[in-house]
């Protein structure tokens, strides 16, 4: 089910009536949330439902040996079994067809005449983050940083829990699974508070993404032809705003809705395009996403412990699978190993060239590390290497044949649409929306509420899938 | 801060932005009415799975979309038909959706407009992917679109602004936009406005509106589209016989294998498809050729005094009166060849 779809409305009237209905106590109340949280999961696929009870009924398992266990060999075999199943299943479902088509492709190279047969495998969707958020949990009680759930029933409501389960923020267990030990209701302003925050998330997806950027993106990058400099950068530039738009839009959405039931999940977008610097960058752009890869990957790998040449495999590393987690294909792999060579360079420069950021290079310094994000969501979005390459040239001018595509209009409209998220990130990326919205005139915050709730029904979304459910 | 009164003044202001909004496209003179989409097409096609061998299936393109008046065929033969048919798409994909996914074995009847029958066989041509994206579409679609689907319909019955059309008839902020020209940059598109002229009902029955018939400037509009740089003269752009005979034949064979009965239509067109279909899709090479290599009755618009001199207000399409007979006539015809099933109540 999507956020930005009737049926979601309907749903969610239903759910917010039996969570404030006086005739349920808080163990049904949760039973109901996560009966809710398989509807709203099985309405897409019903069968693929099993994969989360597996996946639940392994860590929870895992998590309640783990918690008894001390015998370092049985909890490393507990631990492994959880990674087994959930590695596995992301392995199988959103690997299995890349890695076919890379055995079929060496075979050949090697001279080997072999064709596989399509494996026609269904992505289950979300499968990266529930996984994600499984795996956190068996790690945090193998390395005893949290207690075991309480009960089965707060376990699987972790798991599953609508708002975030298919596309995230992937919120680890100390942060969610206690807040349903108590029974929760949202006061008045948090209720409100949260619908606010539906809206804007639904404004973000169905006005900004869908409406405004997505048909240039798509025009761009789905064209055959070798473009001219400017398209190529107007087409980057309107899929750098969608993705944003469509992903924390996402999130802005699960984040308010679960504030209408009285849980509070964390931040997963910070104002990223204003950003000073790639370290700035992704601790404001997935947050939840990097820092699972910062505590499960990075420091296992050795983080900063064990010298600066080792950092910089472990960094490269992580920011590579990071690449991969998003997509089985080879241009993610790019993407990734973009970001961790940004990454490298940038603690170069530190330890190098180091210069003090002030208002009047900060602005210059959030342009160029923009400008170097947008280079890098060319290969995250161009399926084929030869369209990615082909933007590439174009972005640089080095292809002076290019093709006009993109009419005056559009380029207008994605350029003020990029430049006002631009401006708006920097103006904001110090405060919060809660901070301005409690300095704005109610009535004046009610016409901007107004104008988003008009724009998203004129804007008649319909029902186009967030892009990070394919993730 | 206090959201409650921005949440009050919020939804006051969206109701009023809302409620003017409808009334701007209803003084523009749009009305509330369905979108000939996948959903309303899959809604359909579902009931194919569980049809009888006393049902008939319509597949094709527009011409029996607007020529077949499901009405009128259940007054004249007590059935009422499930209708498959899709604008400006070849019926090949549907077909073969019906042959190889179901058991129906009752009465399919196609509708050939030949310029659309036999274009291609490939996804890579408009006519062949359209049909084929609505039978994907059908097969792939999740329960939450079901129900989005169902949904839907109360707005769209309520709001003339519940709309999904594009180009001269948008009304969503995305395809309002797109609309919006300014500017040399790109060679703009010539191609003339396109706006809608038929309005859909629920069992996706197609009936043209009474401004095509009364309005003959609008009429014009639609008359400017088709013949947009081409003449009669002008070869068509796709047009691949052997290939649509080779699989179409293949699987009529199959759904008569199983004790299918196919019936071929050839709806009424005149003046400019009338000369361009006589020019490259001369009826014993094309329509014949289909009946006899398929084994179907055919039942051409021709062959009936009654149906010959009939008029397509914009050449294509039958007015919603002139359909009505149309319909009668055919179904008379047909059941007195016992060509499809009837189920004549008699008192």
């Amino acid at each position: 089910m999507l956020f930005n779809s009737l049926s979601f409305v309907v749903f969610l009237v239903i759910v917010l009536l039996l969570y404030y209905s006086k005739f349920l106590n808080w163990t049904n109340k949760k039973r109901m949330l996560l009966l809710a949280s398989y509807v709203f999961y099985g309405l897409w696929n019903p069968p693929l439902v099993i994969l989360l009870w597996i996946s639940t009924m392994v860590d929870w398992t895992a998590g309640k040996r783990l918690a008894v266990e001390e015998n370092q060999r049985k909890r490393k075999m507990w631990l492994l079994t959880s990674m087994f199943v959930n590695l596995g299943f992301l392995g199988f479902f959103k690997y299995g067809n890349f890695l076919l088509e890379n055995f079929t492709a060496v075979i050949n190279t090697m001279g080997f005449e072999y064709e596989a047969l399509p494996m026609d495998i269904i992505l289950p969707m979300g499968i990266s983050f529930y996984t994600f958020q499984t795996m956190s949990y068996t790690i945090d009680m193998y390395k005893r940083k949290i207690e075991p759930a309480r009960t089965f029933l707060d376990f699987a409501l972790y798991v599953t829990f609508f708002p975030q389960l298919v596309a995230g923020p992937i919120v680890r267990a100390k942060d969610l699974i206690t807040q349903f030990y108590e029974e929760k209701r949202a006061t008045a302003n948090q209720f409100f508070w949260g619908v606010f925050l539906l809206t804007i998330g639904l404004f973000q997806k169905v006005v900004m993404a869908d409406a405004l950027l997505s048909s240039t993106s798509d025009n761009v990058f789905g064209s055959d032809k070798l473009l001219h400099g400017v398209d190529a950068w107007v087409g980057t530039l309107a899929f750098s705003g969608q993705i944003f738009f469509d992903f924390a839009g996402y999130s802005t959405c699960a984040i308010g809705i679960a504030l209408m039931l009285g849980i509070i999940l964390p931040d997963n977008f910070r104002y990223p395009y204003a950003s000073l610097g790639f370290s700035d960058l992704w601790s404001r752009w997935h947050i939840s996403l990097s820092s699972w890869l910062k505590d499960y990957l990075y420091i296992p790998l050795g983080g900063n412990r064990h010298g600066i040449t080792r950092m910089y495999v472990a960094l490269m590393l992580t920011m590579l699978l990071g690449g991969l987690w998003h997509g089985a294909a080879w241009t993610f792999m790019v993407w990734g190993g973009l970001h961790g060579t940004y990454l490298i360079l940038e603690k170069l420069q530190k330890q190098y060239l180091p210069f003090k950021i002030t208002k009047w290079n900060g602005i210059f310094l959030a342009f160029i590390t923009f400008s170097c994000v947008n280079i890098t969501w060319v290969f995250f979005r161009a399926r084929e290497f030869d369209t990615a390459w082909n933007m590439i040239k174009s972005m640089f001018y080095m292809q002076t044949e290019g093709e006009k595509i993109l009419g005056s209009f559009e380029v207008l409209k994605v350029s003020v649409v990029v430049g006002i998220l631009f401006i708006c990130h920097w103006l904001m990326r110090n405060t919060s929306m809660k901070a301005v919205s409690l300095k704005t005139n109610p009535f004046v915050l009610g016409i901007f509420w107004a104008i988003m709730l008009f724009l998203i029904i004129i804007s008649q979304g319909s029902g186009e899938q967030f892009i990070y459910f394919q993730f | 801060m206090n959201l409650k009164q921005s949440l009050i003044c919020a939804i006051a202001l969206c109701v009023l932005g809302t409620v003017a909004w409808e009334l701007y496209w209803r003084s523009q003179g749009y009305y509330p009415d369905l979108d000939n989409d996948e959903a309303l097409f899959a809604a359909q096609r579902k009931r194919a799975d569980k049809a009888s061998n006393s049902d008939v299936i319509l597949i094709g393109s527009s011409r029996i979309h607007f020529d077949i008046q499901l009405d009128v065929w259940k007054k004249e033969t007590g059935i009422k038909p499930i209708q498959l048919a899709y604008p400006g798409a070849t019926p090949l994909p549907v077909f073969h959706d019906l042959v190889h996914k179901t058991d129906f074995s009752g009465t399919i009847v196609v509708g050939v407009t030949p310029g659309l029958f036999f274009s291609s066989t490939t996804t890579e041509k408009r006519a062949y992917r359209s049909a084929n994206d609505k039978v994907e579409y059908f097969h792939d679609q999740t329960y939450a679109q079901q129900l989005n689907h169902m949904l839907s319909i109360p707005l769209q019955q309520n709001l003339a602004f519940m709309s999904d059309a594009d180009g001269v008839d948008a009304m969503k902020l995305q395809f309002l936009l797109e609309g919006i020209q300014f500017g040399n940059r790109i060679e703009g598109s010539d191609f003339p406005p396109f706006p809608n002229f038929a309005d859909i009902s629920l069992d996706r029955n197609l009936r043209m509106t009474e401004k095509t018939v009364t309005d003959t400037a609008f009429a014009r509009l639609i008359k400017n589209v088709w013949s947009f740089k081409s003449t009669p003269e002008t070869p068509p752009r796709e047009l691949d016989k052997e290939g649509v005979m080779k699989i179409f034949v293949a699987d009529a064979k199959a759904f008569q294998d199983r004790g299918g009965n196919l019936v071929l239509l050839r709806c009424p067109s005149t003046e400019y498809y009338r000369k361009k279909e006589e020019n490259f899709y001369c009826r014993d090479e094309f329509w014949d050729e289909l009946v006899k290599q398929s084994g179907a009755k055919g039942y051409h618009f021709e062959d009936y005094v009654q149906l010959k001199d009939l008029d397509c207000p914009e050449w294509s399409h039958l007015s919603g009166e002139d359909a009505d007979f149309f319909t009668a006539e055919v179904a008379k015809i047909m059941m007195n060849d016992n060509s499809i099933p009837f189920n004549l109540k008699t008192n």
